[in-house]
This record gives structure tokens, sequence and C-alpha cells, in this order.
């Protein structure tokens, strides 16, 4: 167990550091490009099935929308879609747009081998247009009405349509998208179902979905061994070489490490990055090639369906992202824009360089930490602690994930705009830099005057901030007054029934304090709570206590008043008890008075027990949870909410993890401020007591 | 002794506030056991006319049943689910428990008896992780838990969240004990040829009883206690905890006062009786943590 007698080998040690090191890189980035290059041929086959898809809509939209009817648009479709099933024998014309809408599905799905199925749906009439679906014939052939058990694809037709017109406020805002308008799943199977709206003179009428069969293009890349193996092992290899030539001299072996760890990086991420550009080169060039059919195939459906004077179809707009925004890769003529291409492929090396970078950086650690024997001082010390280690590690390893990992992942997604539909995504990808912290910092509009007077925006960071300092300060001068008043009287000598009163006014800490919280929101009812009860006997008039801001307040603070004083109580009784009887004995030898013996002798022993307690009492009323959530639930509007219920509530109820995250950031400053403030002035005090 | 100097006051004043401040004491603590024995689920002692004589009102704020009747804890159990709520609060509390005791009793251990690099950084890391407020915390830990790993109303899930919010102040706590008990009897115990583990388990914890004992009941009272990650984290109707359940009946539209106050009575009987055992450590163990802190 003890430490060799024969000196360490530098040379073996940075032997070891640097083939660590460039595991650690050349390793991660294999895995890197390997990740990145399935997701590219995932991303292939979804934007193929997005272009057949779209494709699709285009002829769809056009069999729908006959020539005359074009400007019409929304009435005309309506007209179309009821008549037929009101009177259908006398009026076969208006019959038509379905059964175009069912000849173009039909006949492109037969035209497209891998499509599994094709529908589309109507919103007018929750009608089921067409189907090619195996399920989806004799008595449940379309057209005809969606089932009950089909309600989610109504749903998320009208998802859908609520994303559409949800997006188009946005960027009239001047904002992005927020929510997808073409919804793709992944099948079981490997297969995919693309959903996306159809539309016609500007709204949203229906729903295309589409199931495609499992894309070949999808497959498994197969990992390049050799180049990673040999960008690992030949600087290995070069510096035990070069080893034999330094010997054992520490700062020659460490900066050829340093110069092979680097070259090895970077000419790997050099190779990486040329097979990258392979392969979005080949997947672009695919995709233009499936635009090109698609073109083909829907231009020929077109003129089969007979739709003369139909708009021409727009395959400009086929390739599309989630938002239908298009990508514009490929041009007019069906060619690949070299200049978006390149555009893509430079964002790639951008972000390649980044990761490497990083990479790096954790290589370099590695190869210093080994190589300087630190790696060997560690390895030392957990064999001979390891029953120390053994016994924490437990405990360390429950901790690390589940509090200190959160902690720290909390503090990144304050950093974002997480929310509940896309807290799935890498965080790299909702970054937004000190936004939320700017938003909830900068708005200073704490209350407008109006016609009806000042009017409070009660959700204002700033009133929240304020109330729960007035609601700490309240709270604590409460407690520890009544705490301290009901501790001097209990410990008066002589007086009778003393442990009984302790007992009893220990109480309210003993009850759980979610069921105080509950029980004092029953009694402050309006209508049949019994406090409104009593101040009716005293003839005073009944209050709406949760319908004013100082009515509100005052039922949250009876409610901790009465759950808070015991604790300060018993605190201050335990410390009372411990004052030594002879302090006030001599001091009434020397003539004091009680309020001198009060000042010279009691405050001055309570203070290290009451100080500890004071601190405490303001942590814990500052995030006093229970008794606002449950007693005032932030009534009336917010203004009586603590900054975490409302921290919370926008976690919780809103769902803007990343903006009630920042939020919860700046209560924790503030709580650390408060924490660097009460040690000073407590050492202060303590300087001056001593 | 100060009889001459409590002499100089009449105690009829002092018994005076005593009384007033024991009356507001009681008084909720009754009308939560007057609602619970009413047999009914009105928030109301007794209905009032609108004309209500002096009597009426004064025995419409009296915290004594009308009719004194236990029907709302028979259907309590009978109607409600409130016997599962039970259940999962008693698994979830005696878990953590457990999962409590076991990893801060070991770590505390280790910290007690080995200094080995990286003691101080561990119980540092500890007591600050103490300060990480809870609403951070829980949105990370749902999306986590949630989430990623699809322990939403599970078991599993609660009591990890518990357990970790335990584990600080148990482990400073039995460190503090294990300090106070003597080294020689591990050490005549090695020599004797027991095994690192048998000495932990067989002879210092055995020692540490007491210790043990305030920890199990600190970690299960966190459990018991805890309402708003419970109501969070279970979000199964079946999986409520006892506190999720009691505001399930009061809050929103519904108004089952009577279930509520039964409940309340249920889940806070025991834990009020560990309480008025335990207050003494508790006192002493939390401003000794904020000393220290």
């Amino acid at each position: 167990m003890r430490a060799p007698l024969r000196p360490p080998s530098h040379r073996r040690r940075f032997v070891i550091g640097l083939a660590c090191a460039l595991l650690l890189g050349v390793g991660v980035s294999l895995a890197l490009l390997t990740a990145a290059r399935t997701a590219e041929r995932h991303q292939l086959a979804s934007r193929e099935a997005v272009v057949t898809l779209r494709a699709l809509t285009g002829l769809i939209e056009r069999a729908e929308a006959p020539p005359p009817a074009e400007e019409g648009g929304f009435a005309d479709e309506l007209a179309g879609l009821d008549t037929p099933a009101e009177e259908p024998a006398e009026e076969p014309a208006p019959d038509e747009p379905g059964e175009a809408v069912r000849r173009a599905a039909a006949r492109f799905a037969a035209a497209h081998p891998e499509l599994r199925s094709v529908r589309v749906v109507t919103f007018e009439g929750i009608r089921l247009e067409a189907s090619t679906d195996p399920a989806d014939t004799g008595a449940r052939a379309a057209p005809r009405r969606l089932e009950r058990e089909e309600k989610d694809v109504y749903d998320q037709g009208q998802r859908l349509r609520a994303a559409i017109d949800e997006n188009r406020e946005a960027v009239a805002g001047g904002g992005s998208p927020i929510n997808p308008e073409i919804a793709v799943q992944e099948l079981a199977d490997g297969g995919l179902s693309i959903a996306g709206p159809v539309e016609s003179g500007g709204a949203t009428v229906g729903m295309v979905q589409i199931r495609t069969a499992p894309n070949p293009a999808v497959r498994p890349p197969a990992p390049a061994w050799l180049p990673a193996l040999l960008a690992w092992l030949a600087p290995v290899a070069l510096l035990a070489l070069l080893g034999l030539a330094i010997g054992e001299r520490r700062t020659v072996l460490a900066a050829a490490a340093l110069v092979l760890l680097a070259a090895g990086l970077f000419g790997f991420s050099r190779w990486v990055l040329g097979v990258l550009e392979a392969e979005r080169r080949e997947t672009a060039r695919q995709l233009a090639a499936h635009v090109n059919e698609q073109r083909e195939i829907a231009g020929q459906l077109l003129t089969e369906i007979d739709s003369t004077g139909a708009a021409p179809l727009d395959p400009l707009r086929w390739d599309v992202d989630l938002y239908r925004v298009p990508r514009e890769l490929v041009t007019a003529e069906g060619t690949l824009d070299e200049g978006r291409l390149g555009e893509q492929i430079r964002l790639d090396a951008g972000r390649l360089t980044r990761s490497v970078a990083v990479l790096a950086v954790l290589a370099l650690v590695l190869l210093t930490f080994i190589g300087f024997g630190g790696a060997a001082a560690t390895g030392r010390s957990l064999v001979r602690y390891r029953a120390a280690y053994a016994y924490t590690l437990p405990a360390i390893l429950a901790m690390t994930l589940l509090s200190f990992f959160p902690f720290f992942y909390g503090i990144a997604l304050s950093f974002t705009n997480a929310n509940i539909y896309n807290s799935n995504k890498p965080i790299t990808d909702l970054w937004v830099g000190l936004d939320n912290f700017i938003s909830i910092l900068s708005d200073f509009s704490i209350a407008r005057s109006t016609a009806d007077g000042l009017v409070i925006n009660y959700n204002n960071f700033y009133w929240t901030l304020g109330f729960n300092v007035v609601w700490t300060i309240a709270n604590v001068v409460i407690g520890v007054t009544l705490g301290l008043i009901l501790a001097l009287i209990l410990n008066t000598r002589g007086l009778a029934l003393r442990p009984i009163y302790r007992v009893l006014l220990i109480l309210p800490w003993a009850v759980p304090n979610y069921i105080t919280s509950l029980i004092f929101k029953g009694m402050f009812h309006q209508q049949f709570g019994v406090i409104n009860q009593i101040r009716q006997i005293v003839g005073l008039e009944p209050v709406a206590w949760f319908d004013g801001p100082l009515t509100s307040f005052a039922a949250v603070l009876t409610t901790n008043g009465w759950l808070s004083f015991s604790f300060m109580m018993v605190v201050s009784l335990g410390a009372l008890q411990s004052i030594p009887s002879d302090l006030y004995e001599a001091a009434k030898v020397d003539g004091a008075t009680r309020w001198q013996q009060f000042l010279a002798i009691t405050l001055p022993s309570l203070r290290p027990a009451l100080i500890p307690a004071i601190i405490l009492s303001v942590i814990w009323t500052f995030n006093q949870f229970n008794v606002i959530f449950l007693v005032s639930a932030g009534e009336p509007a917010g203004a009586t909410e603590i900054l975490i219920t409302k921290a919370y509530r926008l976690a919780f109820e809103q769902y803007r993890y990343g903006y009630a995250a920042a939020y919860s950031m700046v209560i924790f400053l503030i709580l650390m401020a408060y924490g660097i403030f009460q040690n000073r002035a407590t050492q202060a005090t303590e300087a001056i007591g001593e | 002794m100060n009889r001459t100097r409590s002499g100089e006051l009449p105690h009829w004043p002092l018994h005076l506030f005593l009384l007033l401040m024991v009356v507001i004491t009681l008084y909720p603590l009754f009308w939560v056991l007057t609602i619970a024995f009413s047999g009914g689920q009105s928030l109301s002692i007794s209905d009032l006319p609108p004309d209500a004589a002096l009597g009426d009102r004064l025995r419409a704020i009296t915290p004594w049943p009308k009719h004194f009747s236990v029907s709302n804890f028979r259907s309590l159990f009978a109607d409600q689910p409130f016997a599962r709520w039970m259940l999962n609060s008693v698994i979830i509390s005696a878990a953590t428990t457990f999962m409590g005791v076991f990893l801060a009793s070991t770590a505390a251990y280790a910290f007690s008896r080995f200094r080995f690099p990286g003691r101080r950084a561990g119980l540092m890391s500890f007591l600050v992780s103490q300060m990480f407020p809870g609403v951070l915390m829980m949105i990370p830990l749902y999306i986590i838990i949630v989430q990623w790993l699809g322990l939403g109303s599970s078991y599993v899930g609660l009591v990890l969240v518990y357990t970790v919010t335990a584990i600080p102040f148990c482990v400073w706590m039995m460190k503090g004990y294990f300090d106070t008990i003597p080294r020689e009897l591990e050490e005549s115990a090695l020599i004797d040829g027991a095994s690192q583990a048998t000495i932990f388990f067989r002879i210092v914890l055995p020692l540490a009883k007491p210790a043990v004992a305030v920890t199990a009941l600190f970690s299960f009272m966190t459990a018991w206690n805890e309402f708003i990650q419970a109501a969070t984290f279970m979000n199964k109707e079946e999986m409520y905890t006892m506190p999720v359940g009691l505001r399930f009946f009061v809050g929103g539209f519904s108004q089952q006062w009577g279930y509520f106050a039964a409940g309340s009575i249920v889940a806070a009987i025991p834990i009020m009786i560990l309480f008025l055992f335990l207050q003494k450590y508790l006192v002493s163990g939390l401003t000794a943590g904020a000393v220290k802190g």
C-alpha cells in the first residue's frame, strides 16, 4: 500500500496519459461522428417523407378547390362539404371535390410503393375524406365521420391548426414560429407517420396524414475504425519512440505529448469534417433527386385528376422545416443550391470545431493529470482509503445524481427557454442567454395610473419581492415578540401550571403546517368561516378575506403567526432557563431595577440562541410555501404570492421551465446575499459583544 | 432563587394572557375535532338562519359537535381512497427512513472515523446542498425523474427525492454522534479480528441507537409531512400521499370538510406525538446546524 520506492517513470506516465487523452478525444469524436451521420440519415428519411407529404398536400389542395371556388375559399368549402350529406341525390355536382380528393389520394398512394397509407381528414363535419389505409375498407371506408376512438387523429389536426394560427401571430409580432406545423412521429417498425395541414384560401381546413415504410436510407453508418485507430495509436507510438531520445526530462516530455495530442486531435477532426461533408452532400443529392421525382409524379397526377386551370404545383415549398419554412436547398430547376449547401457545411464545421475544442481541453486536463502523477496519487489514495470511500460512496452517489447534478442542470435551464414541449431537446438548442433574467429583472412596470386610479401589476417581480420581504419581516417580528413574551412569562418562578401551558403552547409547532394552512383556509371562508361568524357576534360585517390584498395578507399572516410562535418560544425558554440565577441576585444586590436586569442580563444571554433561531425563521418564512400556496393561493390576482410560490406556478402551471428556473435562481441569489450579509452582521455584533 | 423577584408581580395577569394564548392555540384544533366528529361535510359548526339570535350565533362558534358521530372516519376508510393514500404514505415514509438511515449512517461513519482526501469537501458539499432552494431543485428534478426516468407517480421517484432531502441533515447529525463514541472499542474489535463491516454493523450502529432513532424519525417526518413535491410528482389519484389527498378533499371546488378534518386527525396524531417527544433534539439539532452554517 505504500508508495513504490522506485522513482516514478515520467516517460511511462506521459505515454499512458497521451494514450488516455487521445482515446477520450478520438473516441468521443468518433461517437459524435457516428451519431451525426445517423441523425443525418434519419433526417433525410423524414425530409423525404415531408416532401412526399407536401407534394400530396399540393395535389389535395388543388383537387379540393376546383378553379371557380378558388377565391371563395373556406365558405365554398363548407357548402361543398355540407350539402352532399343533406341532399346527395339532387345535387351530385358538389360531391365532386371529395371524389377528386379520393381519386388523388388513391393515385398518389399507387404511385408510391413506400407509402403504407394516406389519410385525408376534413375538419368540417369531422370527416375522414379519403383513406388508403387497409383498415379503412368495407364499412369503415372513406368518406365517413371520424369515430370516437379516432379522436386523437382529429385532435392532431386541431393542434396543427392552432399551431399555424399561433405561429402566424408570432411571426406578425416580429417573433419566430413557436409550435411545429408538421407532426413527425417515428413508428415502432422504423417507418414514419407524418401529418400536415391542408389549407384553402388561407384557412386550415383539413389534415393529410401519411405513413411510410422504413426508408432504406436509414441504416447505421459503419464506424470508421481504421482512421480512428491510426489517430489514436500513431501519436502514442511516436511519443514512445521520442521518449527513448528524451529520457526522463519531464518538461520536454510534457511539451512533446502536448504537441502530439494537438496534432492527433486536429488531424482526426479534419478527417471527421471531411466525412461529414461527404455525408451532407450525398443526402442533399438524394433529397434533390427525391424532390424531382415527386415533382414529376405529382405533375403527372395533376393532369390526370383533370383540374384544368388549377394553380401549378410549387415544389419550392415542399422541402420545408417543421414550421413549413422552405429550406431552399433545391432550386426551381431541381438542382442543388451550392451556396445553401456550403452554408450548412460551414455551420457543421463550426459546431464540430466547438465540440472538438471542448474535447481538447478535457483531453489536455486528462493528459496533465496522468502525466504529472495526479492519477497515480489518486489511484494510491483510492486504494489506501478504499474503506472510507466505500462507506461514503452510496450517499455521495445519491447526492450527486439527485442534488448536485439537478442543481447545476437547473442553473443551465435558467439560460434556456425550455418548456414542457421542448424539454427533451438538447439544452444548446434552447439557449437564450440572459434573456430570462433580463425580462424578470428589467421589468419595472409595477404600477400604472388609469382612470380608476393606480393599478398595481401584481405579476411584477418587484411587487412579489417587496411583498415577500414585508411578509418575512412581519412574521419574524410577530413570532419573536410573541415567543419571547411567552417564554419570559413561562420562565416566571413559582408560576402555577407551567408545564401544562408549555405543552399546550407547543402544539401549533407539532401540527403539520399543510394541515394548519388548510384549517385556516376553512376558518377564513367568507360565508361559512368561523372567523366571520365571530366578527358578526361582535357586530362587524363579514369580510371576503381573499378579495383584497390587505385582508388576504392579514389571513396568511394570522396563519403563519399561529404556527410559528411556538418555535421561538421553545428556543427562548431554553435559553432563559440556562441563565444562572445568581446573576440576577448579584444584580439585585447592586440595586439594578428589573428593566436594567432585563437589558444587562436577559437579552445578552438570549442572543446566542435567538440569533440562529431568527436566521432560520427568516429563511423558513421567506420560503413558507405551504401557507401561501394553500391559504391565499396568491389571491387576489397574485397579490399575496411570494417568490417561491410564483416560481412554482411558472414552472408547474404555466410550464415555463426555463423562465421559472431563472426566477428560482434569482431567489437563490437573494438568499445567498442575505446569508452573506447575515454572516457579516452576526460576526460584527459578536465582536461588539465581546 | 428569584422568589423575591417574581413575588413583586401578581400572577393573575400572566395567567390571563397565557389563557388567552391557550384559547387561540387550541381553538383551531378543537374546530377540526368538531368538524371531524360532526358527521357532515359542512364547514360551519351549525347552520345559521339569516335572523339568528345571539345564542345560535354563540353555538355556531363553539367548537363542540352538535351530534357526535364517527361516520366521517368510517366512510373516510370505507368510501374514500384514504386507506390507499395512507398506505402510500406509510410505504414512502418507511422506504425514505430506511434509505436515509442507511445512506446517512454509512457516510457519517466514514466522515467521523476516517481521515481521507475529500473528507472536508464532502462534508461541506452536504452542508451547501441544504442551501439549494426547493423550487429551483424541483424543476430539474421533475424533468429528470418524470420526463427522463419515467418515475412520475411511482414510489421510487418520490422516495429518492425525499431521501436526498433528508441525507445532509442526517449525515451531520450522525457524524456528531459517532464522534462521541470512543474509538478504543473498534480498535480492540479490530485486534480480535473483526472486519470493518462487522465493526460497523455489530458495534458502532448498536451504540449509536439514539442517533439512529432521531435520524430515522427525522427522515420519516420529512416524508410523512411533505406536500408540494408529492403533489407535483404524483399525478394519479391512487398514488396520492396523505397530504395530497387531504388537499384533494378541500381544494378547488371540492368542499368535503368532514373528510378533511377526520383525515387530518388520522394523519397528524401520530406525527404530533412523535414530535412532542422529539422536539428537544430537533431544536438543538437545528440551531447547531445554523451556527455551523
